[in-house]
């Protein structure tokens, strides 16, 4: 049996998703705008969408665009940030490039990246791999960072090498700072692909969006925006509960119970 | 263990002479001086000079800063001395090694392994088979009292037990040479006096060599063979001590014991007068 407490803390989101669709409905109702739908007309042309075989296949190649751009992020964020953390000639060297990079808006980069290598796959993969790719330095460079030296040197005395060191123990030591690092960059993913194909129009979940918004299909383009904004809830639960059981060593104590509801 | 003598600094040690049989970590004119940003350059360590015998308990005693555990480092080989070398079975020491395994006072465990996956870490990096290794690593968690808690993580345990997985882990290379830096300056009285029990008949099973720093005479006097007393501003040995204490050692026996008494108000009575000497910063 479930406590009432544990109860209403599952029951929390759901609550919220109906309080907020009701709220729209009401909104739209009193406000009787052409482009502003109701919840209802918007939730009733999402199975048209995706019961559409074109639509599929756009939101789909969204979709391999940005898990393609999120894991060649995190495959080279990952040991750039740690080696950022642990050697400080390689963080100067790099520290400067990310401050220059790290406040422009990355779709703002598309046009000149458009120039470059046109408007398919390529450029938008990898304005999602810029997008990504900074806040996991970041965190892998924070994590990095903070292991503590006696750690290190407890592992050196076991006999590991500099470079094992990295892998057995900085990596490990940092997983909770660099799982943070991802989680943002997840979102951001998601956030990042949608942008790119606003810039860059062909296909994808952004390209229904926005061509549903030139031709004034409100309730599609509100449809949409719900079907991304699951999509973000589901990735970020998924991986939140992927990041739970990988650190679940670092957690303070009194998390434990929630972990295992 | 006695002081090494001053030599002339190309004094070249000829090969075919063994070393004495019992000298197993000489530490040869050490100092280290860092540069600290704000003040001059600190000078942590002043010219350290010091053997040690093999299979001894060796404790360093001395006020905070004056290096204890900078010079337990330079032995361990994670930090290099300014000048000077440090030496393990006449071998200059250049780096971290198995055959000196350190116990930091900050227990340093991985806290993302389990009691046992501490443990067996260093056996498992030095190629022992993996169920050679846990079943080595289970006799070591019993030994040290923690047999039931082999799953659990650092997290979850008391500082005096992560003490005692620190000191398994490390004894699980089997080091020749234990550098333990204040182990038990972390833990209340009564711990404290457990595991000095604890670690006194562990080492009387095997005779490792212990390099043991503290702030506690009573503690140095009770376990050791020497005591190595510093003094600060610069680091410098100011007296080595040998306590004749018979062993194996009793505490409760111990404590009525005048030579007992003797040595612990003999090292009280000179850190007294070091500090009328001049204040100590
Ligand atoms: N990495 C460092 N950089 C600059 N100064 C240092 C460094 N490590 C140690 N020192 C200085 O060297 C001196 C000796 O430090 P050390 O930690 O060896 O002292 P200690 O005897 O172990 O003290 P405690 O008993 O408090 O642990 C101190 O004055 C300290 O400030
Ligand atoms: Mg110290």
């Amino acid at each position: 049996m479930m406590s009432p407490a544990a109860l209403t803390r599952r029951a929390a989101p759901v609550l919220a998703c109906i309080g907020l669709l009701a709220v729209w409905q009401i909104a739209s109702l009193v406000l009787k705008n052409d482009s502003f739908p109701t919840a209802m007309e918007a939730i009733r042309a999402i199975p048209d969408i995706l019961g559409d075989k074109e639509s599929l296949i756009n939101i789909l190649a969204s979709l391999r665009r940005m898990a393609l751009g999120f894991a060649v992020a995190v495959l080279i964020s990952i040991p750039l940030g740690l080696l950022m953390g642990r050697s400080r000639s390689v963080a100067a060297f790099f520290n400067p490039l990310l401050m220059v990079v790290y406040p422009v808006p990355k779709a703002a980069l598309m046009p000149i990246i458009m120039l470059w290598l046109g408007v398919g796959d390529i450029t938008k993969t990898l304005v999602i791999f810029l997008g990504v790719s900074l806040p996991v330095i970041y965190h892998s460079f924070e994590g990095a960072k903070a292991v503590e030296e006696k750690m290190l040197w407890s592992g050196a005395a076991m006999g590991l090498s500099p470079a094992q060191r990295l892998v057995r123990i900085v990596l490990p030591a940092a997983l909770p700072e660099i799982l943070t690092g991802c989680r943002t960059g997840l979102v951001l993913a998601l956030i990042t692909m949608i942008t790119s194909e606003m810039i860059a129009r062909q296909s994808g979940a952004g390209n229904i969006l926005f061509n549903a918004l030139d031709m004034g299909q409100y309730d599609t383009v509100f449809a949409m925006i719900i079907i991304v904004g699951a999509m973000g809830i589901c990735f970020d639960a998924i991986f939140e509960r992927v990041r739970a059981r990988l650190v679940r060593w670092s957690e303070p104590q009194f998390d434990m119970p929630l972990s295992f509801s | 263990m006695t002081a090494v003598p001053a030599r002339s600094s190309e004094w070249v040690r000829p090969v075919t002479l063994p070393e004495p049989a019992s000298a197993i970590i000489e530490i040869d004119r050490v100092s280290q001086v860092f540069q600290t940003s704000a003040r001059k350059d600190h000078v942590a360590l002043s010219d350290i000079s010091l053997t040690i015998e093999e299979g001894a308990f060796v404790s360093i005693l001395g006020p905070s800063g004056c290096g204890k555990s900078t010079l337990l480092y330079i032995v361990g080989g994670f930090v290099s001395p300014t000048s000077g070398a440090a030496k393990m079975k006449g071998q200059v020491i250049t780096g971290p090694g198995p055959d000196r395994g350190p116990v930091f006072q900050e227990f340093a465990l991985f806290p993302w392994k389990t009691v046992l996956g501490n443990v067996m870490y260093g056996p498992r990096q030095q190629g022992v088979r993996a169920a050679e290794a846990e079943a080595q690593s289970r006799a070591l968690i019993e030994m040290v009292g923690l047999k039931g808690y082999e799953n659990f993580y650092p997290k979850e345990l008391s500082g005096g037990m992560k003490q005692r997985v620190a000191l398994a882990r490390t004894l699980a290379y089997h080091p020749e040479v234990l550098l333990m830096d204040e182990p038990f300056g972390a833990l209340d009285a009564h711990t404290r006096t457990r595991l000095q029990n604890d670690l006194l008949n562990i080492w009387e099973r095997d005779r490792k060599t212990v390099l043991f720093v503290t702030h506690s005479v009573d503690e140095a006097v009770f376990l050791s063979d020497k005591v190595v007393m510093m003094s600060k501003s610069p680091g410098r040995i100011r007296a080595v001590i040998d306590i004749d204490l018979p062993r194996p050692r009793r505490r409760t026996e111990l404590l009525l014991d005048p030579r007992y008494q003797k040595h612990v108000v003999d090292i009280e009575r000179m850190f007294d007068e070091s500090d009328e000497a001049g204040p100590s910063l």
